[in-house]
């Protein structure tokens, strides 16, 4: 808002005051009135209605300034209503007014589709706690008549798992409200509890698993890395190379202000124009394209949105043809480890 | 024989608990209709409990709580609930053990028998396995034989843990290598075959080189 769009605004009411002030003058001019009246007068009416305008463009000015500044600031931009004051004059209150409306039921019509994504959550949570039971007695049936055939029914239940569970996480990676616990856990209990929960695919594809300087204690929620390290573990089985023996390596390695969780393969690793979109929803690359790998574009991508959540942070290094490393940051806040 | 109660309302999964336990040498028992199931549990009075937590009657948080109140057994609880918050407010109300389903059915076992082990006196004495022709010290990791004694490592120790159980059935090499997994010795295939011939020659010492069999295409069994 400058000075020039305000005038222009006000022409009309500037017109106005000049046409009375020309048939004023006339008026005065027709009858014998002293020269100092015939002068004043104008000249007052010009002097107070130049001031009267300015002071009006100046609280106007600074009015909507301070919006446009705080606008900018804000990172949410709807939250401004709540923040500007109340201005003097009519315009402004109605402006205000009206944001004010518009606001509250755009947060209304948000929060119906907040409430629908939530009840939708609760309702994938509930299905997944029904579904986990027929598996449960499924693996124990099977347990009990022990032969090739459960065996390997056994393996395609592990994966129908696995696919439930990326199902739960991903449910819960689409919400806003924390639906993790955070609590102080041994890489080393984390680090087995995924391989023991992989082992029948691991022992079946003859990997070599190698894990050493476990013993570091991150603070975080356990089930949700059990859950990211299935999938990690589960792509370096998928994308190992067919010709050679799998070789997957576990470690842990204490930083300054953090704590590092490797996980290394030897497998077919990830070309290098590709590297910095693996963790992009649904995407596949080279290696998804090879002809019997099923590849969905949905593993690496809940790591990291999973990741961004917990506030930990997932890297990936690879050489084509020769292995792929992942890295998993916790950062160790001294504050929140004296709690 | 220890008695193990199971308390679990879905019928399939109570039965075929139910053998396999009893298939694994305990007394297995279990609840079928859950009224008033915090006193049929004193009643029953089980060496171990494992509780479901959906339950019709009364859920199983609360029935934790109100049996830490009047005993001491030890309690593992089996959910499809996994989520932190929940396994913390079991451990709270006095669970010994929490497990989700679907459970890895060895792991269930091995908790199973440790915390029997840790509660149970007569668990405490019975450190040794009596095999028909040798000792297993389970304590000492150890096996006897006539005044000798031979030192096992902790992989020898496991695998001939599990031919004993397993005593004159074939077990495959992949059963086994599944049996040390579940007990966090991730080991290969050749390392299998190293511990193998090692525990052979063990047995050697004390006289027994030809108790494990090797089965072709199968396995192993000792005979």
């Amino acid at each position: 808002m400058n000075l020039k769009d305000f005038i222009k605004g006000k022409l009309l009411t500037i017109g106005l005051i000049l046409f009375s002030l020309a048939t004023i003058e006339i008026f005065l001019m027709s009858y014998s009135f002293g020269s100092f009246i015939k002068i004043y007068i104008p000249l007052s009416i010009i002097f107070f209605g130049t001031i009267g305008i300015l002071v009006e463009y100046f609280i106007k000015r600074n009015y909507y300034i301070n919006i446009k500044n705080t606008l900018e600031e804000l990172d949410e931009k709807y939250l401004i209503t709540e923040i500007i004051k109340k201005p003097s004059f009519i315009e402004g209150k109605i402006l205000k007014q009206t944001l004010e409306e518009i606001d509250k039921s755009m947060t209304e019509n948000v929060n119906k589709y907040k409430y629908l994504q939530e009840d939708y959550k609760e309702y994938i949570e509930l299905w997944i706690h029904e579904i986990k039971m027929p598996i449960a007695t499924s693996k124990m049936i099977i347990e009990n008549n022990k032969n090739t055939v459960t065996k390997s029914i056994n393996e395609e239940l592990d994966k129908v798992e696995n696919y439930i569970e990326q199902a739960l996480f991903y449910a819960r990676s689409n919400t806003v409200e924390k639906d993790y616990y955070i609590k102080k856990s041994n890489l080393k209990e984390i680090v087995n509890e995924s391989i023991k929960k992989n082992k029948n695919v691991l022992i079946g594809e003859k990997v070599l698993v190698n894990i050493h300087n476990l013993d570091l204690d991150v603070n975080t929620d356990s089930k949700w890395i059990v859950f990211i390290l299935n999938q990690i573990i589960q792509n370096s089985i998928k994308y190992g190379k067919t010709e050679s023996e799998i070789n997957l390596e576990i470690y842990g390695k204490q930083g300054k202000e953090n704590v590092i969780l490797y996980i290394k393969d030897n497998g077919l690793g990830i070309k290098k124009g590709e590297i910095t979109r693996v963790f992009e929803k649904g995407f596949t690359g080279t290696n998804g394209r090879l002809s019997n790998k099923k590849s969905t574009g949905i593993g690496l991508y809940l790591c990291k949105k999973l990741c961004d959540k917990l506030g930990i942070a997932i890297e990936l290094n690879s050489i084509y043809n020769k292995g792929t490393e992942v890295r998993i940051v916790f950062p160790q806040n001294s504050l929140l480890f004296e709690l | 024989m220890q008695k193990i109660l199971i308390v679990e309302d879905d019928e399939k999964l109570r039965n075929e608990l139910e053998i396999f336990l009893n298939n694994n040498g305990y007394e297995a028992q279990t609840l079928k209709d859950f009224k008033n199931t915090i006193n049929k549990i004193i009643e029953i009075n089980p060496d171990l409990l494992l509780l479901d937590i959906n339950l019709p009657e009364a859920d199983g948080e609360y029935i934790c709580k109100e049996l830490r109140k009047k005993s001491e057994m030890p309690i593992i609880i089996v959910t499809s609930r996994d989520n932190e918050i929940d396994e913390l407010l079991c451990i709270n109300y006095g669970a010994d053990h929490y497990i989700t389903k679907p459970f890895n059915i060895q792991i269930l076992l091995a908790k199973i028998g440790s915390l029997l082990r840790r509660t149970n006196t007569i668990g405490e004495t019975n450190q040794k396995i009596e095999t028909k022709d040798f000792i297993l010290n389970t304590s000492k990791s150890t096996i006897e034989k006539d005044d000798k004694i031979v030192e096992l490592t902790k992989n020898e120790y496991k695998i001939l843990y599990f031919l004993i159980q397993n005593r004159e059935k074939i077990v495959s090499r992949y059963d086994i290598m599944e049996c040390l997994w579940d007990s966090e010795s991730f080991i290969d295939d050749n390392t299998l075959t190293v511990n193998i011939t090692r525990l052979r020659n063990k047995l050697g010492e004390l006289g027994l080189k030809d108790l494990i069999e090797t089965r072709r295409g199968q396995g192993y069994i000792l005979v």
